[in-house]
């Protein structure tokens, strides 16, 4: 629990991965009743912006282009165009 | 023969006559020795009608053929066992060899004394090659694959950009999993060049500033030589040697090329290797529902196991508590048993009970002690007397000091007898049975003093002490004042 980010600040699978931790500390019951309180609510936020961003989630894609002195660029290139299967 | 013209045509030149004819076997041979003239050929054709080495023999018997033409062919048991593949129908091949004419039936045949592949064949082969080559580095161990996570976050995808591959790969992840990150990386996937491209896009991907959790080399399907770059020894090499694990999907099922043996998973196909990299997004919800249902289940279970725990504490402590007031409880009433608080007129009692004693000792002691001195002065007068009847020359001496014996041993008995009779006063005053003779009475009971009526029942017996006795009874009956 000591270095906690905000759940905001964690990747998808940080904060997957703390989640699981989480649980098997609590399913372990080696903790205070205080700490596992602490771990719950912990859990639940982690839950909550887990699902949250199931629900948002963006592709993202973009291609690496050679730029004129022949260093490497990533430039956006937006999600997949899926509109033709979401009609079936 | 020739002496018939059954055909009615005159016999002319070119024809040769009967006895110019040659025998078969003649003629046979002849054609044989023309064959048997012929250089050494090498010929180019596509195995056809081919069973298999004869089953007694093990020679191979089959045809070879190119568009307009076809031959029989045989290849002898011990040629064959040199051979480093196996004939298959349509197989292109080059066969070395002389054309051989058996005399029997007059068949030709050519009889191969080596043969090779050639085309599709030729490449397979020099696949396979390779493929044990590397094999033996140990390219393709098991060992040295690495772990792919099971959800890949950033995903490098080498292949062509403008090919349907590049879009599959893109809807398929989009559609699966859209938290999965796409990095796309352009190569040429077929023809010259291709191998260099696909090794720097390789090296490019595994460059990126956050490095992707895998790459996917992948490349539709295609004929066995549009998919021989992905045969090419320095891309194998490059794919095991890449510092990012590699996931290949090349061509359709069946195909399966050099890099998809050295890489780190293979997958049939472009839309299998996107699919491999991150489970499905509801596949992610579900994880999520039951991570809910186990972060609740435990959590419950602890608070739970604390209550129990409390629940436990409080009985505890009210056994605890309750022992101890049990105990002090026995204490107190153990206190309340003694004599002195169920009776305290008791005490009284018996140290009353022991002043009559130690007062009637005390009486019969004085009244001893007064006869003694009575005794003992009577002896002395009788000594006296004894003693002046012999002594008559002094009497009236004598008679004086006998009168004035007399009077010192009255005085001296009067001192004591006063002092007697004070105490004796004394203890009459402090005597109980001065009380019982002002009329009260003690009433006992089996255990002894009675102090309440509630110590009776009718039918107990009861005893009662006046100043002078005592009276023994029954009870007939009880009234409680209390």
């Amino acid at each position: 629990m000591a270095d906690q980010k905000p759940v905001a600040d964690l990747s998808y699978k940080e904060a997957s991965q703390e989640l699981e931790r989480i649980i098997r500390a609590l399913e372990s019951g080696d903790m205070e009743l205080e700490e596992s309180l602490e771990s719950y609510t912990r859990g639940v936020e982690l839950l909550r912006s887990l699902r949250e961003r199931l629900a948002d989630a963006e592709q993202k894609v973009s291609v690496l282009m050679k730029d004129v002195d022949g260093g490497d660029t990533l430039v956006d290139a937006g999600p997949a165009d899926t509109s033709d299967e979401l009609k079936l | 023969m020739g002496a018939w013209n059954l055909t009615g045509t005159a016999a002319s030149a070119p024809r040769g006559t009967a006895k110019d004819a040659l025998s078969v076997t003649q003629a046979v041979e002849l054609a044989a020795g023309a064959l048997d003239a012929l250089p050494q050929i090498t010929m180019l054709g596509e195995v056809t009608g081919f069973r298999g080495p004869n089953a007694r023999s093990g020679h191979c018997y089959f045809q070879i053929k190119d568009d307009s033409s076809a031959v029989d062919c045989i290849v002898w048991r011990g040629v064959y066992a040199k051979c480093a593949f196996e004939l298959r129908d349509g197989m292109q091949v080059l066969l070395t060899g002389g054309f051989n004419l058996y005399k029997p039936t007059g068949r030709m045949s050519f009889v191969a004394r080596s043969l090779a592949l050639a085309g599709e064949g030729l490449l397979r082969q020099q696949v396979a090659a390779l493929a044990e080559k590397l094999r033996r580095e140990g390219l393709m161990d098991d060992a040295r694959k690495r772990r792919i996570p099971a959800f890949c976050t950033r995903v490098a995808v080498v292949t062509s950009l403008s090919g349907a591959v590049i879009d599959d790969v893109k809807r398929t992840l989009r559609r699966r999993n859209p938290l999965v990150e796409l990095v796309c990386v352009g190569a040429k996937v077929q023809g010259d060049g291709a191998p260099a491209e696909l090794i720097e896009g390789l090296a490019r991907a595994a460059a990126l500033d956050l490095a992707p959790d895998c790459i996917l080399l992948v490349r539709g399907g295609g004929s066995f030589e549009d998919l021989m770059t992905f045969n090419d020894e320095e891309l194998a090499r490059a794919v095991a040697a890449c510092p990012v694990p590699v996931i290949t999907g090349i061509g359709h099922e069946p195909d399966t090329s050099i890099c998809d043996m050295v890489s780190d998973r293979r997958c049939s196909t472009p839309t299998a290797a996107a699919e491999s990299v991150a489970p499905a997004i509801t596949e992610l919800a579900e994880l999520l529902a039951t991570r809910e249902r186990r972060l609740a289940t435990a959590t419950s279970g602890i608070v739970q196991a604390a209550r129990r725990d409390l629940v436990a504490c409080a009985q505890r402590a009210r056994q605890a508590i309750s022992a101890t007031l049990a105990q002090e409880r026995r204490t107190t009433e153990a206190f309340a048993r003694h004599g002195c608080l169920t009776s305290p007129g008791y005490i009284v009692e018996r140290r009353a009970s022991e002043l009559v004693q130690t007062a009637d000792r005390f009486e019969r002691a004085g009244v001893q002690a007064q006869e003694r001195f009575a005794r003992a002065v009577a002896d002395l007068a009788t000594r006296l007397r004894a003693a002046s009847a012999s002594i008559s020359a002094p009497r009236p001496a004598l008679e004086l000091a006998a009168s004035r014996l007399d009077g010192a041993g009255e005085s001296l008995l009067a001192g004591h007898r006063a002092g007697l009779a004070a105490q004796a006063a004394k203890l009459d005053a402090l005597s109980p049975l001065k009380v019982l003779a002002r009329g009260y009475a003690i009433a006992y009971d089996e255990r002894g003093v009675a102090t309440s009526a509630k110590n009776f029942a009718p039918g107990d017996a009861l005893r009662v002490r006046f100043g002078d006795g005592e009276v023994a009874g029954t009870v007939t009956g009880v009234v409680d004042n209390g």
